[in-house]
């Protein structure tokens, strides 16, 4: 067996040498439609972090009638830290409210110095837990407080997360897509390379065959070629990735301005990256079986 | 022992590449098939390898039909036999060595019992200073001897050879024969498809003779 694996891998190893202009071609095309994939899935993995970071922030804010008497108040507050998602309810003064808007913007300060009465209301603050945001919950807690007497406004920030999840699943989306094509155009060139491969070594097959080699033994250094091509296209891809990322914000993303948080990329984690592997390796040995089952008559 | 029972082969309408061919090789024999060109020599060969079907007829190798060997379950009749071909079919990006070992990879022998057996075929068909050459380097008597040494090295009980000498000069084919005639003494059978009348004539145990796929003659010494 371990004769046999070594004879294989002899095989291969000296076929990929032997047409290595053909199977080179054939890797760099691999490993091209392996990094579109990448690229698209490192920008779907920071929009997914961006969109589960605003998440974690989400904050939605309650006003409440100035007139609202202050055990009011607590009874609105306690109406909306009742559902489990709710991680925290605070309530803020106007006082709070005033102070907050002078450190937030130091330039308008004056405008609210001159005032003569406080114009924030009290607001309660509801944060709720990551799991929970942007969730039909919690939207349907808003609608229905919305309603409730006492409040008279709602601030919601859903948008931007729904945004981020929506940008994130578009990036996901266009990468699987183009991915997709380009995959399937390396499978057809992995095809196309192994049936030459299978042409050339036309008369080492027969020479097999008239030894007394069965089918298998006869197929598996071309689909072990096929996956060797595929792995090393993948890995490539892999290598390729880690330097895109990392020269990406050095070149191109201080041109982005403010975009520049949402397009950045994130490294592949683990699953992804064996995923790319075997995505790379599946390829090579689908295109490769397909082409020695269609030219190799054994 | 290898018996043909009216085999018949047509490769196109109306002509027949083999009409009613009855034949019994006995183990041991060294028989010669001989005819004009497009006799039917190469034909009958291939159908005794099973390279390609008769369109009718019986074809019984040890007692076994081969023609009712499924597809896939051929190697089990190639591995008895050793084949040499005119055209030697060698594999020219690999060592002489390599070439030979073939047979014996391809059943799974140990890289050492692969060298020595290598070896010790090599050194039966003088070629064992070349073992790490590469075949395009040697040539074409060497070349042949190559091909012969990988059709023997698994002992095989028959041995087929469609003109094995028709590359070759009078002299290297006479090498050629000799080396055949002594894997014969051996006990392999040995079946040589040549139209080398010279050869025939001072080789030749048992000769058949075709003519447009028909038996037309046997002779046996």
């Amino acid at each position: 067996m371990i004769e046999k694996l070594k004879f294989f891998l002899s095989v291969t190893g000296n076929n990929l040498w032997q047409f290595r202009t053909r199977n080179i071609f054939s890797v760099t095309i691999i490993c091209l439609s392996f990094l579109t994939v990448g690229i698209f899935m490192s920008l779907a993995n920071n929009l997914r972090a961006t969109a589960r970071e605003l998440s974690r922030n989400m904050t939605v804010a309650f006003y409440l009638d100035k007139g609202l008497s202050a055990a009011a108040v607590e009874a609105v507050r306690q109406e909306i830290g009742q559902p489990g998602f709710v991680e925290s309810v605070r309530v803020v003064t106007p006082d709070e409210a005033l102070e907050r808007f002078r450190a937030s913007f130091p330039e308008l300060a004056d405008i609210v110095s001159g005032l003569e009465t406080n114009p924030f209301p009290t607001s309660i603050e509801m944060r709720v837990n990551a799991r929970a945001s942007a969730s039909q919950e919690v939207v349907e807690l808003v609608d229905a407080m919305k309603a409730r007497q006492g409040i008279t406004d709602v601030l919601f920030n859903q948008d931007w997360v729904e945004k981020m999840q929506g940008f994130s699943r578009l990036a996901g989306a266009v990468g699987a897509f183009l991915g997709g094509i380009l995959i399937l155009t390396s499978f057809f060139i992995i095809s196309n390379v192994v049936k030459l491969n299978v042409f050339a070594r036309k008369n080492e097959i027969e020479i097999l065959r008239f030894v007394g080699g069965t089918n298998l033994f006869i197929r598996i250094p071309f689909w072990l070629e096929g996956i060797t091509l595929g792995l090393l296209g993948s890995l490539l891809s892999l290598g390729l990735l880690f330097v895109v990322i990392n020269l990406f914000p050095v070149y191109l993303s201080a041109s982005l301005g403010a975009l520049q948080e949402l397009l950045r990329f994130r490294y592949p984690d683990l699953t992804q990256s064996i995923a790319l592997l075997c995505g790379g390796a599946a390829t090579g040995f689908i295109g490769s079986a397909t082409s020695v089952s269609k030219f190799l008559k054994v | 022992m290898i018996e043909l029972h009216h085999i018949w082969k047509q490769y196109q309408k109306p002509y027949w590449a083999l009409s009613d061919v009855t034949l019994q090789i006995n183990d041991g024999d060294f028989y010669f098939i001989t005819g004009p060109s497009g006799s039917g020599k190469t034909t009958l060969l291939k159908t005794i390898f099973r390279e390609i079907l008769p369109t009718e007829g019986q074809i019984l190798v040890n007692g076994v039909n081969i023609l009712k060997i499924r597809d896939n379950r051929i190697y089990t009749l190639r591995r008895t036999m050793g084949i040499v071909f005119q055209d030697f079919r060698l594999m020219f990006h690999r060592t002489v060595f390599e070439n030979v070992a073939v047979p014996l990879q391809v059943i799974g022998v140990g890289r050492k019992e692969i060298r020595r057996r290598v070896f010790n075929t090599l050194q039966k068909v003088n070629l064992h200073q070349k073992m790490w050459e590469l075949p395009g380097r040697l040539s074409y008597g060497e070349q042949q001897r190559v091909a012969i040494a990988r059709a023997v090295i698994n002992d095989p009980e028959i041995i087929l050879a469609d003109e094995p000498t028709g590359n070759l000069d009078p002299e290297l084919a006479f090498e050629i024969i000799t080396l055949f005639k002594e894997i014969n003494r051996q006990g392999a059978t040995v079946i040589i498809g040549s139209h080398d009348r010279e050869l025939i004539r001072h080789f030749g145990d048992n000769i058949l003779f075709l003519q447009k796929g028909k038996i037309v003659g046997k002779e046996a010494h």
